[in-house]
């Protein structure tokens, strides 16, 4: 069961990275257009993070764990997992401008390690914040059956 | 934390400055911010080819050098510039005889070694009177690839890719390939080789196109402004600037590139960096239209080949 809220939420979530993806795409095909020929795996394919690790996963916790919304950690979770997507994504288009150009950076590829460090931490707020609401749920429900008993 | 964490918009605002202002210092760190890791000691770089230039600048004060609008004769170098018209596409061709090696030479812009340290190759040729200048291999823009220049190694740091290639110029002047991945800075005889440049790749070895319709470079294998040079025997040389980008001049494939440069009979030749960078400076004048594909006018590089005493 889910809230009207809950539900607003998800959707505009999974839409907001559904635009962000198209976004991508078209960024990397106006590149190419002035890119001599020249093209980079990580600005093609950066849409992906937005895609399956932006819309996908949140539409994925959605159908799984609709209630998440509602935990205390679900804030921070969406804060630091939308910040790790954020930086994939700048990383992932910094990477291509520079390979693109013919260069690299020594700093690239702390955006990834960044990226995928928020993603983890996120991902283990978000698992923490499950556990403590089936924790909660179970004790409301178990403090339910003892009103019932009781009367 | 955990409470600034919490509010919906204060960290969004909060990590997106912080990421654009992470990006913004990679992007000048990569293309603005002059960093020389090296000052060129003139009396350094010159003592290798000295006696020899001595000899040849004796010789040069002799007799003065006949010089047209496309050509450069004297008693140690001769240079014919050849304009032709091929693939779409304007093509200057260069053919260079020398007496003496140590003529071929190269220079970094700003006389120092570093990244993002750069000049067009017109200011570099003219800091050095180079009679003839072609664009190098850009090594300031990338962090790997050897760079041995006027017979000092200022990087040994091969590049990762597996199979790129260096070309070498011995001392006696003879143009050879090395592959970076095979063939460390430390196994090679660095002294009795004058220039290392790395960039390719390779366009012919031993009179054969080493290259084909699919090669590229750094994935462009469209039509291009290209560079390259390669050498037919002892101190004959051709070098090879086309135009690209324009309506006038689509530009060369690789392919094509060392069709040139096997029509001229190369048993030898070698990519240089191209696009933006290719340009030809022949006594003090631009030869060829360099672009970026927007204006004509030169893009500032790290490094020049040139003829001159």
């Amino acid at each position: 069961m889910f809230t009207l809220v809950t539900k607003n939420k998800f959707v505009k979530t999974i839409l907001v990275y559904g635009i962000i993806s198209v976004l991508l795409v078209g960024i990397n095909w106006i590149y190419s257009l002035f890119g001599h020929g020249v093209a980079s795996p990580y600005m093609a394919f950066m849409f992906l993070y937005s895609l399956l690790g932006g819309s996908l996963f949140y539409l994925a916790l959605f159908k799984s764990v609709p209630r998440l919304i509602e935990s205390k950690g679900f804030r921070i979770f969406y804060n630091l997992y939308n910040s790790g997507i954020a930086t994939l994504i700048v990383g992932s288009f910094m990477a291509g401008i520079l390979e693109i150009a013919g260069t690299g950076s020594d700093y690239q590829k702390y955006f990834f390690i960044a990226g995928f460090s928020l993603i983890g931490i996120a991902i283990t707020v978000m698992t923490i914040a499950i556990v403590l609401q089936k924790n909660t749920d179970s004790q409301k429900n178990t403090k339910k059956q003892v009103k019932k008993i009781e009367i | 934390m955990k409470k600034f964490l919490s509010k919906p918009y204060w960290w969004a605002v909060f990590y997106s400055i912080l990421l654009m202002g992470c990006f913004t210092f990679v992007m000048l760190d990569s293309f603005v911010i002059e960093k020389a890791y090296a000052v060129v000691d003139s009396t350094t770089q010159t003592t290798a080819s000295t006696e020899t230039t001595q000899t040849v600048s004796e010789k040069s004060d002799a007799s003065e050098a006949v010089i047209t609008e496309n050509s450069y004769q004297d008693e140690e170098i001769s240079i014919t510039i050849n304009t032709i018209e091929e693939y779409d596409s304007t093509i200057y061709i260069a053919d260079i005889q020398l007496s003496d090696p140590s003529l071929l030479k190269t220079a970094l812009a700003g006389n120092a070694y570093g990244r993002n340290i750069k000049a067009t190759t017109s200011e570099i040729a003219d800091s050095v009177n180079a009679i003839f200048a072609i664009n190098g291999d850009y090594y300031g823009f990338r962090d790997d690839g050897y760079v041995l220049r006027n017979a000092v190694v200022y990087r040994d740091v091969a590049r990762d890719s597996g199979d790129d290639q260096a070309l070498v110029i011995d001392d006696d002047g003879n143009l050879s390939i090395i592959n970076e991945s095979e063939v460390s800075m430390d196994s090679l005889d660095t002294e009795s080789i004058s220039q290392i440049l790395s960039f390719g790749p390779a366009l012919i070895e031993e009179s054969e196109i080493v290259v084909d319709a699919d090669s590229e470079v750094d994935k462009a294998v469209t039509s291009n402004p290209r560079t390259a040079i390669g050498q037919i025997d002892e101190g004959h040389y051709i070098i090879v600037v086309s135009d690209g980008r324009t309506d006038e001049s689509a530009g060369l494939t690789l392919l094509q590139l060392a069709t040139v440069m096997q029509d001229q009979g190369c048993t030898v030749a070698y990519n240089l960096d191209g696009g933006g960078s290719s340009t030809m400076v022949f006594n003090g004048q631009v030869i060829n239209q360099p672009t970026s594909g927007k204006t004509i006018e030169e893009r500032e590089v790290s490094d020049i080949v040139y003829i001159g005493y």
